[in-house]
This record gives structure tokens, sequence and C-alpha cells, in this order.
């Protein structure tokens, strides 16, 4: 029997091993300190030393709390809020969601709007559904397009188009003179995107703001003619070989070193890149809008910054308390203006009062935010009333890589109404 | 891609795979003999059998079963939907896509690591050191996870990749190829690199069942005066013959089940080319919300898993006994 | 080329003229290197894994595929000094689910599989065919269900309940199909006059049919080690990161970031890889004898 026990006991330890390795879960409050999970992403400008450092700051102001970091495998953090709240892990803080999924399964927890209006610019610039659940604290263009002053003169340009015709025209010079005209990291879908994203802002949205919100309604279409039209630009720029060899296969980090290398004469990517300027070489850089027909200026804008709050946490206020301190937090605002190209967006402040030291590059896109010109919802970027319904982003920017090799315009509208009404049924 | 939960070793296979050929005789004891500690025995059989049925069969029923609801993940409350969900996929092209592009990749790979395989395998027949060292390193891709072997393969097959770069100095090519930039070319490098981590598989099993061939059967055949493809077609093919239906159904429910590879090479891109069946369940469920409907196209999944597998299996036993 | 359909071992012919012999010597050699050649290009994706791990990011942009002159190990000393220390907590935790998942899987597959051998024929080719479904059925089809058993067992992203989807799943029919097989071979002379004398089945098992069963659990051992610890979706899915990454989702997150820095991403891959590699390389009888004791009648 001595063998019997033994085995019993080798058993019996297993299932403790596993039991215990369950029961030593750090979550939950230890004498009076508490625990918050924070969702974070990293790109090449937003490091995971920017994280730690910003986290550490504004963890400081709220005693008792300690705050880890979880990051998102992909750029796509929706998704991945998503599966962990299905599998019972949803963060207690969500840095830059997209809030209208969460909100309407009761995730989230909207900020104090009298917070909101005290601090922001536009307390209501990202409202979902009139609450504010991530504060307004920065905004970005998404897209620009960025230029290589250098080799915009090595093929003759002078001037950066203002009208659809001059930018073709202007791809074109580049072409003729053996420069790429537009680069591309086709091979991270967001990326890929950026080109139809700046088309559709500017001819789209720019003549119908309310675009977005109409096609929930079902008044319009991507089948639509007006559209179609849109996308055929996007089409005949990959069609003419405007944009670099190979884009599908370019991952987005390499894109930026591609294009800062002097690799390509134009880059389409939202503000955040202005981060990604060479600091030796910076008045190298120009930005513009995406040229319309007319020559009219169209800003896609998207207010943002900062995290959402989870409804279910276990500690509501010492969330709050966090999300608000890292949202005014100067420290981070300082480093996300000079590494993330963010545009400030707190009330009674100037640059000047960020200590930061920027771009030439970055003051004149800056003062496309702060003029009074036509500014859109950035198409799939708001996270206000205008943002996609759940997973659209992903087959908007499948079609994007679709048509950067096909001409069924009209297919891939088709799919992406298709898509649509399938997740809004 | 290391084929995990179902690729296994091949003695598992064949159990799966004859598991009928378990005879009446080859019971030791009859169930009439009830012997002492049985129960003790029978409390960890019935263990595992719960076990087993907590993590395999009420998963499938339960997804049977949301198949006909529209269950969101994020939302409380599910409705009954019926069929709908099983209909809706008649009109899903990015379903009829994946669909596609999983049974072309499972069948094309299938094929091209199999034949890979016997050929590598002839080539490394052999019992010297040399040979069992490459034997020993031509196993390696199955040891590497598939998200280690999609890194490294997205370094190879960047468009200014070393892979490009070769080809180039050879004079193959004259332009880089972009392996991973067009819809085409991405199938193409997915299939590709599944079949490099297959045929490591594929190689050693064949040589084993290469190694158990008898010498004097080609001698014998030389003597009766057969070339050198009759000796191949009369006696390496049919001797090899139940080792190619274990690597055979192995390469089929591993390419079947395709995820990690594909997660880390393309992540299923551009434009969804490489977006294997198991990627869009996911992607259904985490991404678009869409449990009730992942449910559905994972049922479907299941049973043409099932079908594949088992009609390939039966056939391959058939030809055995005809070759 | 010539010698690959013949015969793996060669008598030599005794009345073989001596220029037969020189051109025979020729052809092995011949083969050699092509079978060395070829051999070489399929494994080198693992050759530039291996000395990019060693190589600066200069030598790795200037010359990919040249071996590390001089070697460095800043990358792997890089890795291994991350803040969020992934690789040092991963290859623990990985370590920690492969011991206890095959702790747990390896004595109930041989008790079911030794419990079988008791039961009828009938109902032993029931279990059987209802196992072998867990060989076949993809992961992603029971992922989702799975996470909701979890859930509603409070297990959910611990790592008892990625331990428990582990040794239910798929995993444990590969044990009962390994020790079934294996059971077969094992006369029931043994169990029967163990029996005779008095022996429970449970001590049977434990003292007898265990210990003929060593080479199966060898292999049963071997293979899981290696699949769990490659696992990458039931640890992505199912655990999460709240306890902490396994080593392969905490190299897909690791390496997501590190696109341009090659050095970086081949310090990284060469340590998580090592594990495995080096313990196949150590048990590569074992692993070669397990893999292909079927593929031969």
């Amino acid at each position: 029997m001595r063998h019997n026990r033994l085995l019993a006991a080798g058993l019996a330890a297993g299932l403790a091993l596993i039991a215990g390795c369950s029961a030593a879960s750090p979550d939950g409050a230890k004498d009076g300190s508490t625990t918050l999970t924070y969702l974070t992403f990293e790109t090449p400008s937003l490091t995971a030393s920017f994280w730690d450092t910003t986290i550490a700051s504004a963890q400081k102001t709220v005693p008792g709390l300690t705050v880890r970091k979880l990051v998102a495998p992909t750029t796509d953090r929706d998704a991945y809020a998503k599966q962990l709240q299905a599998s019972g892990q949803f963060p207690d803080l969500l840095q830059s969601i997209t809030p209208s999924t969460f909100v309407k399964a009761g995730l989230l927890k909207p900020y104090d709007q009298g917070w909101i209006d005290a601090n922001f610019l536009l307390p209501k610039g990202n409202a979902y559904k009139g609450s504010v659940y991530i504060p307004p604290t920065n905004s970005q263009i998404i897209p620009m397009v960025f230029y290589n002053k250098t080799l915009f003169a090595k093929a003759g340009i002078t001037q950066p188009p203002k009208t659809w015709s001059e930018f073709t025209a202007a791809c074109a010079k580049l072409k003729a003179a053996g420069i790429t005209p537009i680069e591309l990291g086709g091979g991270d879908p967001f990326a890929a995107s950026m080109p139809l994203t700046g088309i559709l802002s500017a001819d789209v949205l720019g003549k119908n703001a309310n675009w977005l919100q109409d096609r929930y309604a079902g008044k319009v279409k991507f089948s639509d003619a007006n559209v179609q039209t849109a996308v055929a630009k996007y089409r005949s720029l990959a069609k003419n070989g405007y944009f670099e060899e190979g884009a599908l296969g370019v991952k987005y980090a390499d894109s930026i070193t591609n294009f800062t290398s002097g690799k390509a004469a134009m880059y389409m990517m939202g503000s955040w890149f202005l981060g990604s300027v060479p600091k030796d070489h910076a008045d190298d850089f120009g930005a513009f809008m995406t040229p319309t027909d007319d020559g009219s200026l169209v800003v896609p804008f998207a207010v943002g910054g900062s995290m959402a709050i989870s409804a279910k946490t276990a500690a509501p206020d010492k969330a709050t308390a966090f999300a608000q301190a890292w949202s005014l937090d100067p420290a981070s605002h300082k480093a996300l203006i000079e590494g993330d190209g963010a545009f400030p967006m707190l009330k009674g402040k100037t640059l000047a009062d960020y200590n930061v030291t920027v771009t030439k590059v970055f003051e004149e896109s800056y003062a496309y935010v702060q003029k009074d010109n036509t500014k859109v919802s950035a198409f799939g970027w708001a996270t206000n009333d205008d943002s996609m319904p759940s997973g659209l982003n992903d087959e908007y920017y499948a079609a994007c890589q679709a048509l950067y090799n096909s001409d069924d315009i009209a297919g891939q509208m088709a799919k992406l109404d298709a898509a649509w009404d399938k997740a809004t049924k | 891609m290391t084929p995990d939960t179902g690729a296994g070793p091949i003695e598992a296979r064949r159990r799966l795979v004859v598991s009928s050929t378990f005879t009446k005789g080859s019971a030791m004891i009859t169930r009439a003999r009830r012997h002492r500690g049985e129960t003790a025995l029978g409390a960890l059989a019935v263990l595992a059998i719960g076990l087993y049925a907590l993590f395999i069969i009420i998963p499938v029923i339960m997804s049977a079963w949301k198949s006909l609801t529209d269950e969101n993940p994020l939302l409380a409350h599910a409705n009954f939907v019926g069929l709908d969900n099983y209909t809706d996929m008649i009109h899903d092209e990015r379903l009829t896509a994946s669909l596609t592009f999983t049974l072309v990749m499972a069948g094309a790979v299938t094929i091209v690591a199999n034949v890979a395989g016997i050929g590598f395998a002839m080539l490394l027949n052999k019992t010297s050191l040399s040979f069992r060292t490459m034997r020993t390193v031509a196993f390696l891709p199955q040891v590497l996870s598939g998200v280690i072997v999609g890194f490294v393969w997205r370094y190879i097959l960047a468009h200014d990749g070393i892979l490009n770069e070769l080809l180039i100095a050879a004079r193959i090519i004259d332009r880089p190829i972009t392996w991973l930039g067009s819809p085409g070319m991405a199938m193409f490098s997915v299939g590709l690199v599944c079949a490099w981590v297959l045929t490591g598989f594929t190689t050693v099993v064949h040589l084993a069942a290469l190694q158990s061939v008898p010498v004097d059967m080609y001698q014998a055949a030389m003597v009766d005066g057969a070339g050198r493809w009759q000796r191949f077609r009369r006696i390496t093919l049919p001797m090899v013959a139940p080792g190619t239906t274990i690597s055979v159904t192995i390469s089929l429910i591993t390419m079947l089940k395709l995820y990690d590879i594909i997660a880390a090479l393309t992540s299923g891109g551009p434009a969804n080319a490489t977006q294997s069946t198991a990627l869009y369940i996911v992607k259904l469920a985490f991404t678009d919300d869409q449990f009730g409907y992942a449910s559905a196209v994972a049922m479907l999944l299941l049973v043409l898993s099932a079908v594949i597998a088992l009609s390939v299996t039966g056939l391959l036993r058939r030809r055995e006994v005809d070759l | 080329m010539s010698t690959t359909t013949s015969k793996p071992r060669r008598t030599a012919t005794p009345t073989a003229p001596v220029r037969g012999r020189n051109r025979r010597a020729v052809i092995a050699k011949g083969h050699l290197a092509a079978a060395a050649l070829l051999t070489l290009a399929f494994v080198s994706p693992v050759y530039l894994t291996i000395v990019n791990a060693f190589k600066t990011q200069d030598q790795i942009i200037r010359n990919p595929s040249a071996p590390p002159v001089p070697p460095t190990t800043q990358n792997l000393s890089d890795a291994l000094a991350r803040t969020d220390k992934i690789i040092q907590i991963g290859l623990t935790n990985s370590a920690f689910t492969v011991i206890v998942s095959l702790l747990l899987v390896l004595p109930l597959g041989a008790a079911f599989s030794f419990w079988l051998t008791l039961r009828s024929a009938r109902f032993r080719r029931i279990a059987l065919a209802g196992f072998a479904a867990g060989l076949m059925i993809p992961p992603a089809v029971v992922l989702l269900p799975t996470i909701r058993i979890l859930t509603f067992l409070h297990l959910d992203h611990t790592y008892a309940g990625l331990i428990l989807a582990n040794v239910g799943g798929g995993y444990l029919s590969f044990a009962v199909f390994v020790y079934s097989g294996f059971l077969r071979t094992v006369p029931r002379e043994i169990v029967e006059a163990a029996a005779m004398d008095g022996a429970g089945m449970l001590r049977i098992w434990w003292t007898i049919v265990m210990p003929l069963l060593r080479p199966a659990t060898a292999t049963v051992a071997i293979f899981l080690s290696l699949w769990i610890w490659n696992d990458f979706m039931n640890p992505q899915f199912i655990l999460g990161p709240l306890h902490g990454q396994t080593i392969t989702t905490g190299l897909y997150l690791s390496l997501g970031q590190y696109t341009t820095n090659y050095a970086q991403l081949f310090g990284v891959m060469f340590l998580a890889a090592i594990i495995p590699v080096a313990g196949y390389l150590a048990m590569q009888k074992q692993f070669i004898a397990g893999l292909t004791s079927g593929a031969t009648k």
C-alpha cells in the first residue's frame, strides 16, 4: 500500500500546486494597497520606458496605488481589450481604446464632465453619446502628408501641392526623377490604410461631415458613387506605381526609417510621425493636408490621448485619480509632444508652458489645429460618435490592402457595406 | 506549427487510424472478473474521462449550441436564432476566402511536404555518422515554436531581406520579389514556410520507414532487371506506405488548425489573403464580437477536419494494400 | 544522386572490379556532398537565428549570413536586462506549466489506458474513438467554450485553468493513444499473476504496469513537453497577461515591437528557442524513436 500512498501524495501535490498558483494571484487588496491594471501599447515612439516613466510619475500622486502595465501585443488594443474581457481580465484602465463598443456593454465609466470642462480646450471633442470616456488631452491629425524638401527640390517641385491634380503631377515628377513618390508601410494594416483615409476624409467627409453618422442611419453607403470616385484616386496612385515598391510587405516601423532616411519623398501618416522626424535634419521635412480637387483645406482630426476607466474596477476612486493625474501630468505631456507628436489640448497653456523642444514642422502642423478651418473626424480614428462599428476598421484596412493590387473598387465597397450591416444588425 | 495536440508521433496516430484493430483477444482481463483495487483505479480513469469531457466534449457541445445563437461576448443576453448563422455563411465572402485558403494550403502543403520528405529521406538514407547527424538536424524546424518560425521567416522574406539578396546575387532574379507584399505571393510564402516545417517531420518518418526495407528486395529486383524508377515504384513506395499514411494524416491535421505561424508571419494579411479559418474564428469572436457566428464557423471547421482526416486516412490505408 | 533509390546498406560484391569501386567511391562522395548541401540549405533559417543572435545590428545588416566574428553577447544580455523580465518570467512560467501538466497527464493517461484494458473490447473501441477526436479537433474550435467553462469554475486566466485545459484537452488524447498502443505489448499473464497473488489493481498498475510502460512514458513526456512549451493559442487566450507571459506569448509580445532592431529580435528568439533545441539534441535518439515507432510495420 506504500505505493498507493505515494501516488496519492503525488497527485495531491500536483493538485495543490495548481490550486496554490491560482490562489497566489496578485490582484485584490493587501494591507490597504491597491493594484490596478493598465492596458497600454508600444510603438517606435511610445516605448516601454515612456510608459514606465509616466506611470511611475502619476502613480506617486495616488497613495497606496500600484499600477501594473499590460502591453497589447499589436497596436490593435481594442481587440486585445476584448480578448482580455472574454477571459475575465478586463483591465481597470485602458489607453486609447475606441469607447463605443465597450460603452454599449456597460464596461466603461464616464469622466466627471465638470473636471473635463475645467481642463480641456475641446471638452466634447471625443464624447460618445454625450459622455466623455477618454479625456481629450491632446489631438492628432490623421493623416498628414509629410514630405522631404530635399527630394522635392531634386525633382523640381517648388511648392507643396494644394490640389489633387498638383499632387498627382508631383508624384509623376518624382517618379520620373527616379525618386519613390510615397512611402507606405503596407505590411501593417492600419498603416496601409493611411492614403485612403486621407482621401476619404478630404473628399467624402470634407463634403459631408456627418457621413459616418449618415452611414449608421443607412442614408449613405460605401458603394455610393462619390465614395467610389474617392477610392479610385487611391487606386490610381497604386496603379501608377507611386508607392514604394513591395509596399504591402513593408512593416510600419520600417516605413518610418525608410522615409526619414530619404528613401521616399512623401509619407502619409498620423501626426504622431512628427515625433520620429530626425532632430539633426528636421528642417528637411514639411507637411500638408491631403489635397482636394478644388484645393480647399480639410483637416482630419481626432481628439483623445488618455485612458478609459473600467466600470468594473474594484477601486474606481483610485483609478479615476490615477487617470486624471496621468492626463494632466506635465511629464507625460512633454513626452507625448516630443516623442509622439501630440498636439496638447489643455486649457490655458501654450506650447512654451510644456518646456518642450519641437521641430519647425511640428509648429507648422500644430497651427492647423489652432486655426479655424474645416475639421472633420479622422476616418476610422475618431473615437466619438463618428467611430466605426466593431470590427469594421479591420475590414476597412483589408479593403485598402486589397485595392493596392485589385481594380475591383465596387466589389470591395460592397463588402464593406455588407460588413457594416452585419456589425450593426 | 510544431504539431501540437493533434500531430502526434506515429504510434498515437496509428492507434487513431487503426483503433478498430483492437481485438477482443487482446483484453487482458475480461469484464466478468472484478479485481480488488479496481475502484481506486477506476476513480483515476473517471477523473481522466471527466477532464476530457470538460475540455473537449462539453466545449464541442457548447459550440454547437452557441452556433444557434447571436451571442456577443460583451452583452449579457443572447437570442436563439436557429440556423441563421449557418445560412449567413453562404454569403460570407471572408469565410469563403478563408476556407479556400485553408483547404488549398492543406492540400498543397501536404503534397509538397510529403514528396519533399520522401526525396529528402532517400537522400539521407545511410547509416554513417554524417547522415545520422543530417537526420537529426533535418528535424529541427519541428522543434521551434510556430511564433519563432514565423518571425524568422518574416525576416528572411522581407522585401530587402536575405532571400531576395541571395537570389539577386545569384542572378536568378533582377528585382526583389515581394514575398509577403501581395495576396498571391503571401499565400505562396505561407505555404513555403509550412512546407519547410512539415518537411522536417515527413523526412524523419519516411527515413524510418525506408530503413526497414530489406536490402535483398532491391537486389532481387536488380537481378530481375528492374530500373531505378521501377524499383522506386514497386518496392520503395509500397514499403514506406504506412509511414506515408501517418505523415500525410498529420500534415493535413496540422494545416487545418494552422494558427501560430500565420499570426507571427502575416497576421492573416495582406487583405486577409492568408487568414486561415482558425485565425478567422478567433477574429470573429474577439474582434468582431460575434461569438455565435464564430461558433458556427468553428463547427464547420470541425466537421471539415473530421471528414477530410478520416476519408484521406481511409483512402491511404486501402492504397497501402493495393501498392 | 544515382544511389538515392538503392538499398540503404551496400553489401560489397566480391567480384567488383577496382574501377567500379572507385566509381562508387566518387558517387558516394557526391551523394554525401549533395545531402550535406541540401541539409544546410534546409536548416539555414535555424543557422541565421543562431549566428545573428551573436552579432551587432551593424554586422547583421552588413551581412546577415556571415558567422559572428567577433561574437557579441550584448543581444543576450540586453534581452535579459529588459525591465519587464520577459525572458526570465517566460522561461519560469513555461517550465512550471510544462512540469505540472506532465505530472497530471502522465499518471492520468496511463491509469486510464490500463483501466481500459480491463474493460470489454467494445467499450474500449468506443472510448478510444472518443479520445481520437481530441487529436483531430482544431484548438480554435474549443477555445471560446473552454474560456467560458474556466470562467464558470473561477479558474479563468490562471495557471490552474491553463494546466487543466492542457490536461483535459488533446494532450490527454495523445497520452492515451501512446499508452494504449504500448499496453498491447504487455503480456496479460504478468497482470493476471499479480492479481492471483491478491494485489489490488491500483497497486498492480503503479508497481508493475508503470515500470513496463517506461518507454511510452518517455515518448509522451518528451513530446508533450515540446508541445506545451511551444503552445501559443492557449497561453495567449486562456492565460492572458495578468500572471505573466509564457515564453511563447512573451516572445510574440516582445517581437512585435522590434521589427527594425534585428539584434534584439534575434537575441530574444535565441533565448526562447535554446531550451527546446538543446533538449531535442540531448534526447534526439528517444525523440526519433518515439516519432517513428509506428512508421514501419
